[in-house]
Parts: structure tokens; sequence; C-alpha cells
């Protein structure tokens, strides 16, 4: 009750208004999605599933949804892999060389987005080794920005861990493969889950980077709901939004769950 | 074969992880895949655009041809087309980060301050569920109820209140608002850690000495949230500088800043080494912020002992 207390009123006001300009945008997106209407106007014309029905059945939003989902899962896969070996060898080696990766492996992230998908753009032009505008040359994209996220969340979760557990596996007689599988990848695999997470979503909603890396008649869904926006104004692209959303709530409420799962490991 | 397995197990030295049993240079092996992708696509590629920003620049063609100039970045440094494009991206930065700042903290405060664990979770989702959000999908919420024919206006218009439209979008104005909706999240959440640290007994040792609530804030929970502030800050204006898909729809290509201007010319005009030249400045100034802010950030923390 101390707590409660502690919060002033005007904090509670503003911190309401701050709730409101994150979530509003979001909430217009459902009701134009689900509105009866051409438009979403003022005041609006009831509820209907008519825009949902034209996503289902719309050539360009249905298709983008799907090949943003593919892209995302083979860079979440890639850089799941890559990215917990990387963790591993980060947490364990003390060496001065560690130090210097855990900065070289944030770097796509401090590279602005625009800048990155130029130079990959560029590279792949100018060394024309058959990258530039394909499926692969994005999903390395895809794996370059993801990469991070999983290093650090998978990092993470190895801090706190007690190798201890491990040596005391292999002194009952487990091969060290066999104590890492059974052992240490069962405590970092909340650790992993949620890097998996993070990865499929920031993957799923990248647009600067892949704005001049993006294949000719296959957008992912931000580059089809941006040439929309930009030029036709459908409320199918909200619609397709409203899937979009579910997709992100409902991973983020696992990840939440997967974070205070981790919590009870520690405790 | 009894014998043997036993005389095994000293050998094996029961002390091994995995770690260990690879060894100081096989251990090696598992950063290799990541690093050499991060070598070949990354490092190489950046290094090469840098390269090519100071060639001669040649319209329609992308290829390093290694004649060095400097031409590119004077005419950056000398068309007020593009300098003010600078300053532009750097003013709309900073309005964006003091605004995040100023919503944001609250929230941030309130959320370090609920211990009830279903609130507390629930908050945490609504902020992140927000952040993970694609941005396009965010800014079609936005361009519907600031739009001349959109929500707020239609609403304004039909209680008359208004006459005409309010210019809401296409100015600089929709792209501020676009992205402190965008970064806020961020500021949130480099704020959250550093307040729940902050120990709820220096507060009360403030007003047990006499300070009133807000003087007890103001002198002593905001100064120490000053790391979190910083940081928070920092991050929104990187963010915000290096952003092309909000001033793009927020501002309909009216309000040109740096990322805008790298699009067109190799879109538009095809001028490569030029838009190369406009990413090194865009890059360079983000940098440079932050060096900024981290200068400050130590004289803060250095005035504070």
């Amino acid at each position: 009750m101390r707590d409660e207390s502690a919060i002033p009123l005007v904090f509670k006001l503003i911190a309401g208004f701050a709730l409101l300009v994150l979530l509003l945008p979001l909430a217009i997106v459902v009701l134009a999605g689900l509105n009866a209407g051409d438009y979403l106007t003022f005041p609006p014309q009831g509820l209907s599933l008519r825009w949902v029905k034209a996503f289902l059945s719309s050539p360009i939003f249905l298709s983008a949804y799907l090949y943003s989902f593919l892209l995302a899962l083979a860079a979440t896969a890639i850089s799941t892999v890559i990215g917990t070996l990387a963790a591993l060898y980060l947490a364990r080696s003390g060496s001065r060389a560690a130090s210097f990766l855990r900065g070289y492996f944030m770097l796509p992230i401090v590279l602005p987005g625009v800048v990155l998908g130029l130079s990959l753009y560029v590279f792949f032009t100018t060394t024309d080794i058959g990258l530039a505008r394909t499926f692969t040359g994005l999903l390395i994209c895809h794996v370059l920005v993801t990469s991070p996220f999983v290093i650090a969340t998978v990092t993470a979760s190895l801090v706190g861990f007690d190798v201890s557990l491990e040596e005391a596996a292999r002194s009952l007689g487990a091969s060290p493969w066999t104590a890492f599988r059974k052992v240490t990848l069962r405590i970092i695999a909340p650790g992993i889950s949620a890097g998996c997470i993070f990865a499929f979503i920031v993957s799923f909603g990248q647009f600067e980077t892949t704005l001049f890396l993006s294949v000719p008649n296959h957008e992912p869904l931000p580059m089809a709901m941006y040439i929309s926006l930009r030029y036709k104004f459908e409320p199918t692209a909200a619609a397709a939004g409203i899937f979009a959303i579910a997709l992100v709530v409902l991973s983020t409420v696992i990840s939440s769950r997967l974070v205070s799962l981790r919590r009870v490991f520690r405790a | 074969m009894a014998i043997a397995e036993t005389q095994a197990v000293p050998r094996i030295r029961a002390r091994g992880s995995i770690t260990e049993a690879l060894g100081g240079f096989r251990l090696w092996w598992l950063v290799v895949p990541a690093f050499v992708l991060f070598l070949c696509f990354f490092v190489a590629p950046a290094a090469s655009l840098f390269a090519i920003a100071f060639d001669k620049s040649v319209p329609g063609v992308v290829t390093f041809a290694g004649n060095f100039t400097l031409d590119n970045f004077v005419r950056i440094f000398t068309r007020p087309l593009y300098y003010l494009a600078i300053l532009r991206s750097i003013g709309i930065a900073a309005v964006v980060a003091a605004c995040a700042l100023v919503i944001g903290y609250p929230l941030a405060f309130v959320i370090a301050k609920t211990e009830h664990p279903g609130r507390n979770t629930f908050l945490m989702i609504l902020v992140l569920s927000a952040m993970q959000l694609d941005t396009v999908i965010r800014m079609y919420g936005l361009m519907v109820l600031m739009g001349d024919n959109g929500l707020i206006n239609g609403a304004l218009m039909s209680i008359g209140l208004i006459e005409k439209p309010l210019p809401l979008m296409y100015n600089t104005f929709g792209v501020v608002v676009g992205l402190v909706q965008v970064t806020l999240p961020f500021m949130v959440l480099s704020l959250i850690g550093i307040i729940k640290a902050i120990h709820p007994s220096l507060e009360e040792a403030a007003r047990s000495l006499g300070a009133t609530r807000a003087q007890a804030f103001w002198r002593v929970v905001l100064p120490l949230s000053m790391p979190g502030i910083l940081a928070g800050s920092l991050l929104v204006f990187a963010l915000s500088i290096s952003s092309y898909v909000v001033p793009a729809l927020m501002g309909g290509w009216k309000v040109m800043v740096l990322p805008i201007h790298i699009y067109q010319q190799i879109a538009e005009t095809g001028r490569w080494q030029f838009g190369a030249a406009v990413a090194v400045v865009l890059f360079v100034t983000s940098l440079f912020a932050v060096f900024i802010y981290h200068k400050a950030a130590v004289r803060t923390a250095g005035g504070r002992t």
C-alpha cells in the first residue's frame, strides 16, 4: 500500500496518457480492420468481417504475410543456432577477445537500418555474387539484425549459470556432450526460447533494412503495407495488421512466461 | 574390462565441463560461424559503402572506381538543401527525445512502483507488445487518427469546434508524434530498472528531514535516475535520427530528413556515391550525438560524487 500511495496523481495521469499514445494506434488498426465502411471515419459505421475476408482472399496481403512468416522462421532458425553458439563462447571465455566480440556483435543494431540495407545492396551489386534482391540476400540481412538479440538474451541467461552443475553431471559419468545437453541446455532453454521469439518478431517487423533488398513481386508484409499506405490506403492492410498484432501479443505473453520461468530457476 | 574402466575414470578428470573438454582452442569454433557471417556481410559491406562515398560521383554507376574525392561531402556541407536537412534531423530527434522523456518517465515510474505481480506483468506486456509491433502497422493507426479526414478532425468538425481540418499530419508535427509513438517503449524500458534500483528509504529520509513530496522527488529521486534518463534519451535520439519510415509516412516526403535524402538520391536519381556520402554523414552524426551524450553523462555522474 505504501507503493501505491508513493505515486503522485500527476504521474498516474501522464502515465495514462503515455499508455494511450502507445496503444491507441493499435486499437485504431483493429477498429479499421473490423469496420463496415470503406474507411474508418467519425463516427464509425459498425462492425463487419468484410476486410478480414478481403485480407484472407487478397493475393497481395496474404502472400506478403506468409512470405514474412517464412522469412522470419528461416532467420530465427539460423540466428538462434549461431547466436547461441556465440553466446556460449562469450559467456565462458574470459579472454580479451570475448569483450571485443561482445561489442562487435552489437554493431548491426547501432548502424541505422537504411544505411545497413543500403550497404548490403551496394555490396551485393558491386561484388556481383548473385544476392542482390534475392531471398537469400534478404535472409542474410535479417540474420544480421536478429542475431544480436539472440546473443544478448542467451548471454544474459548464461551469466548466472553455475558451471559446477555441469561438472557434477560429468563426475557422475556423463560425457561432456550429454552433460551439456541434459543440464546446461535445459537450464538456459527459457533464455534461448525468449531470444528465438525476439528474433522472430524483429524479423517480422523489419522495414528499413528491407527497403533496398526486397525481392520484386515478393514483398514482406511491412513493405506491402507501406506501399498501400503511401498510394492506396486500403482497409485490407488494417485487417492484415490485426493478424500481425495477434501474433505479437501472443508471442509477448509467451516470452513473459519464459522470463518468469527463468526467475523460478534462479530462486 | 571392468579393470580397464576403473582405470579410465581418473583420466577423464571428473571436473570437466563441456568448455573445458573442448579445450581453449576448440572453444573458438563456437564463435566462428557468427564471426565470419558478420565479417562477410556486415563489416565488408559497411566498408565498401564508406569507400564509395569517397569515390567520384557518376550517376547510375555503382561500381567502385577508386577515384578518391571529397566532392560528395563538400556538396553536402555547402548546399542548404543538405546541411539544413542535417540540422532538421538533429532538431527533430532532440524534440522527440524530450517529449518521450516527459511522458515516458511517469509511465516508467508507475511500472517500477507497481509491486502487484499481475498488474506489473500486465503493464509490461502492454509496453513490450507496443514496442515489438511493426512500425508500419502503428503508423497506419496514427494516419487514420490524424489525417485530414481522420478521426480527430472528423470528431472536432462534427461537434462544430473547428471548420477546417487541423494540419496534424504531413508536417514536422506529425513526424514528431509518430517518432514519439515508436520510441516511447525504449525510453520506458531504459528507465524502469534505474527507478526500481532507487531505494525507497532515500526518499523517506528526505521526507523525514522536512522535504515535501515534490522536493524529495526533484532533489533525490530525479537526480538518481539520471543514468537512465541519459541512456533512454540517447537511444531515442539515435532511433529517431535514423528512421526512414516515420518521416516518409507521417511527413509525406515533405519533411526532408537525412534518411529520406539517402533513399531519394539512390532510388530516384541513381547517385550512389552521393547517397553513400549522406549515409556516412547520418552515421557520423548519430555517433557524434552518442559521444556528446556520453560526455554529458560522465559530467553528471562526476558532479554527483
